[in-house]
């Protein structure tokens, strides 16, 4: 093939052309550690990157809320803890009333104690965020657990006005974990402890009367099963947050596996890259080196 | 005296030819300088007899080293390469805007999705519930700047596209004029090689612009028509091509020549008008209506969504996003004034600490959402979709490019192969055109001699 003098120029420029854009699209995977600078550059990678992404993202959120949900369920925990204690308190109480020694006196000294531990009952059952919303109202957040109406009868003064809703909360891809504890048997409780107080502070109570001590057994009956019910509710929450604890380490697991494979996916192998940095700089080298020999080449320098 | 005739016929053969080499060697650096031969013949003796040897050299005319078909070859390379390159700088923007992890669409979507999930911790929270309007704003705003820099290629392209049919106007009359003048000249027998030189440079040009066709007529006049026929230049007379821009904001192209009017399709017309066409049709438009669609259906899910359900005061959820396609720095908003507490995350009117339908809200995520150019795809998955498609439409192009690039490149080395100067060789035609030069004048001197010689026999 017939070769023209400016060939050489046109091929030399060429060249330097494609070693320049070698040269520097390796350089800036070198600068980022990143193999893919622009999608087009692995369309399939990137479409696996940009999913593992997304789950990430769900993920890290998964595992923000298994947080936010175990703070939540602890403070739970602490205020259905502090009720098992005061209806430990009222259960002494109830049992001490029921022995046949007691005074009239020493009767009206417990029911004011028992009547103390009734309003902090009340008081605990009606706890409230810093919102505002009840805790233990079910998803009727806007209402009080337990209501008190002064004016009614003895025996029927509270009424339970929240309800046993379940507040769900995504913990992971389609599962979810109830976040509050219901209260729905307390304000039975109340009634029979108001009824209770209200039978010992009668002047000259007698606890042999089969009437008043049917009210002692009653209440007392009633605290058992309440304290069961909210012993169950304790024992739950514990498991609830075993069961977080599980989800939290499977998060994590899948996030690291997640992140590894991202790593692979995208990551530059400096090796690989370097070989091909040194392979186009000896290519442009060589290119140069030949083009100073060939232009150097003119018949018309010896004529 | 046939001696020195014939020498003198030689002399001046070699004058013109070393004048030609002169020329070539002149030009060794002028793109698209075809360079010219000498034809030499030997002319017949104008005597009669066995011994008449020839009146020596006749040098009829200069000829052009060019080959049509490496031309056409150049141009039709010139129409390709062009077609993929206007492209590229485009492609890769919008790869650069919508692949970037941190400013992607995914990531608000991500951050949207994210302030939902964390609302169902407590779902009557309002600071939890004001991070979902805050995330679904942000989430907005992305979709009105990645509509922005579309919008904004849009009318670029449509820019580019008037530019280039300036130059396509400007070159046709300028190819119009200089086949004028190239038939004029070859009517009174005037050498046009430099004439055609600049023709061919200017039809070079014309083809990175558009897909063109060239034709030689007898007159040594070029008709040069688009791919699908529409004339561009015939003789001396030039078309004009103009760009009409329809109510919607369409553009197409049109060519006038003489009295007629021929539409010409914007896709498939090669070169970089080609590309700018193809481009449109095939990537921005589509990519445009995906956008608006993702935005149009996210909005009206969410807002479908939460008017099922219930605000903390009871009443049915308020609309969260606006869609407004007529827009393109709003076209997806929040409600003005919407307020943490009328996102409609309860399913009860009763029950403010419900969350059932805000898991319903979340679950819109893993809903199939119907996107222009990929039909039904997950709503989390609909971005990621249309990055992809990008990347490979572009990665397409860049392969289509290099191929155009390589053609062209093996296409002008194969015209230069033919029509381009190489020095040594003329070094060595100066050589023996000046050997002969001299060789002539040795002719001529020795017939003198001879002459002399003759002279000298005489008293």
């Amino acid at each position: 093939m017939r070769i023209a003098s400016t060939q050489y120029q046109a091929t030399m420029v060429n060249a330097l052309q494609n070693a320049n854009a070698r040269l520097s699209n390796v350089m800036e995977q070198m600068a980022s550690g990143q193999r893919i600078l622009l999608p087009s550059d692995d369309p399939v990678a990137t479409l696996r990157l940009s999913r593992l992404n997304r789950e990430e993202a769900a993920l890290n959120q998964y595992r923000d809320n298994i947080g936010a949900l175990s703070t939540r369920l602890t403070q739970n925990e602490t205020a259905l803890g502090g009720m098992v204690q005061d209806m430990l308190g009222a259960r002494d109480l109830l049992l001490w009333a029921g022995n046949g020694g007691n005074t009239p006196a020493d009767l009206s000294a417990m029911a004011g104690s028992l009547s103390a531990l009734r309003d902090s009952l009340l008081y605990s059952s009606n706890q409230r965020d810093q919102e505002g919303h009840y805790l233990f109202s079910g998803t009727a957040t806007d209402t009080a657990t337990v209501s008190y109406n002064g004016t009614a009868p003895v025996g029927t003064r509270y009424t339970f006005t929240g309800n046993t809703g379940s507040q769900q909360v995504v913990v992971g891809e389609g599962v979810t974990q109830s976040a509050n504890s219901t209260l729905s048997g307390m304000a039975q409780l109340l009634n029979w402890l108001d009824s209770a107080v209200a039978t010992l502070q009668t002047p000259g109570v007698d606890v042999s009367n089969p009437a008043t001590r049917l009210q002692l057994t009653t209440a007392l009956n009633g605290l058992d099963s309440t304290l069961s019910d909210v012993n169950g509710q304790i024992a739950a929450l514990g498991g609830a947050r075993n069961i977080l604890d599980t989800l939290d380490t499977n998060h994590s697991h899948v996030s690291v596996s997640n992140q590894q494979a991202m790593l692979a996916l995208s990551q530059l192998d400096y090796g690989e890259a370097a070989t091909r940095l040194s392979g186009f700089t000896t290519a442009v080298q060589a290119t140069q080196k030949a083009y100073a020999k060939v232009s150097s080449l003119s018949l018309f320098d010896i004529l | 005296m046939s001696m020195i005739n014939n020498a003198l016929s030689g002399t001046m053969a070699a004058q013109a030819a070393l004048n030609l080499t002169s020329q070539n060697v002149a030009n060794v650096m002028t793109p698209g300088y075809t360079r010219q031969g000498i034809l030499l013949t030997s002319a017949s003796s104008s005597r009669t007899g066995a011994l008449a040897a020839g009146d020596g050299v006749n040098t009829p005319s200069l000829f052009r080293f060019s080959d049509d078909y490496k031309s056409q070859q150049m141009w039709n390379a010139a129409s390709n390469q062009g077609q993929y390159s206007v492209v590229q700088p485009y492609q890769t923007q919008l790869e650069q805007v919508m692949g970037d992890d941190g400013s992607t669409l995914n990531t608000g979507l991500d951050a949207f999705f994210s302030a939902l999930n964390a609302a169902s911790v407590e779902p009557s929270s309002s600071p939890l519930r004001q991070q979902v309007i805050s995330a679904a704003d942000a989430l907005a705003q992305r979709f009105n700047s990645l509509n922005q820099v579309l919008s904004a290629q849009r009318a670029s392209v449509q820019q580019q596209r008037g530019t280039l049919v300036d130059q396509v106007n400007s070159l046709s009359a300028e190819i119009a004029k200089l086949n004028d003048r190239i038939s004029g000249a070859s009517a009174t027998g005037t050498s046009t090689s430099s004439l055609v030189d600049e023709r061919d440079n200017k039809i070079d040009s014309l083809a990175a612009l558009v897909g063109v066709s060239v034709v030689n007529q007898p007159d040594g006049s070029r008709s040069v028509s688009l791919r699908n026929g529409e004339p561009l230049v015939a003789g001396s007379l030039a078309a004009q091509m103009s760009v009409q821009t329809s109510a919607s904001g369409v553009q197409s192209l049109a060519v006038k020549f003489a009295s007629q009017t021929f539409n010409v399709a914007n896709t498939h017309a090669g070169g970089q008008l080609g590309g700018l066409g193809d481009f449109e049709t095939r990537v921005l438009t589509p990519l445009t209506q995906s956008i608006s669609d993702m935005a149009s259906q996210i909005s009206s899910q969410v807002n479908a969504q939460l008017a099922a359900g219930f605000t903390q005061a009871g009443t049915a959820g308020s609309a969260l996003f606006v869609y407004n396609a007529s827009s393109v720095s709003g076209m997806l908003q929040i409600t003005p004034g919407v307020q943490p507490k009328d996102l409609g995350f309860s399913s009860s009117a009763t029950l403010p600490g419900d969350s059932g339908n805000l898991l319903k809200v979340i679950d819109l995520k893993n809903q199939a959402i119907s996107v222009t150019s990929l039909g039904s795809v997950l709503m989390g998955d609909a971005y990621t979709q249309l990055v992809s498609r990008l990347g490979t439409e572009s990665q397409q192009n860049q392969a289509s490019l290099t191929v155009a690039n390589t053609v062209r490149t093996y296409a002008q080395s194969n015209w230069q192969s033919t029509s381009g100067v190489n020095k040594d060789e003329e070094a060595i035609n100066l050589v023996q055109y000046q050997q002969m030069y001299q060789a002539n004048m040795k002719v001529i001197s020795v017939a003198n001699q001879l002459f002399d010689s003759t002279l000298a026999l005489l008293p």
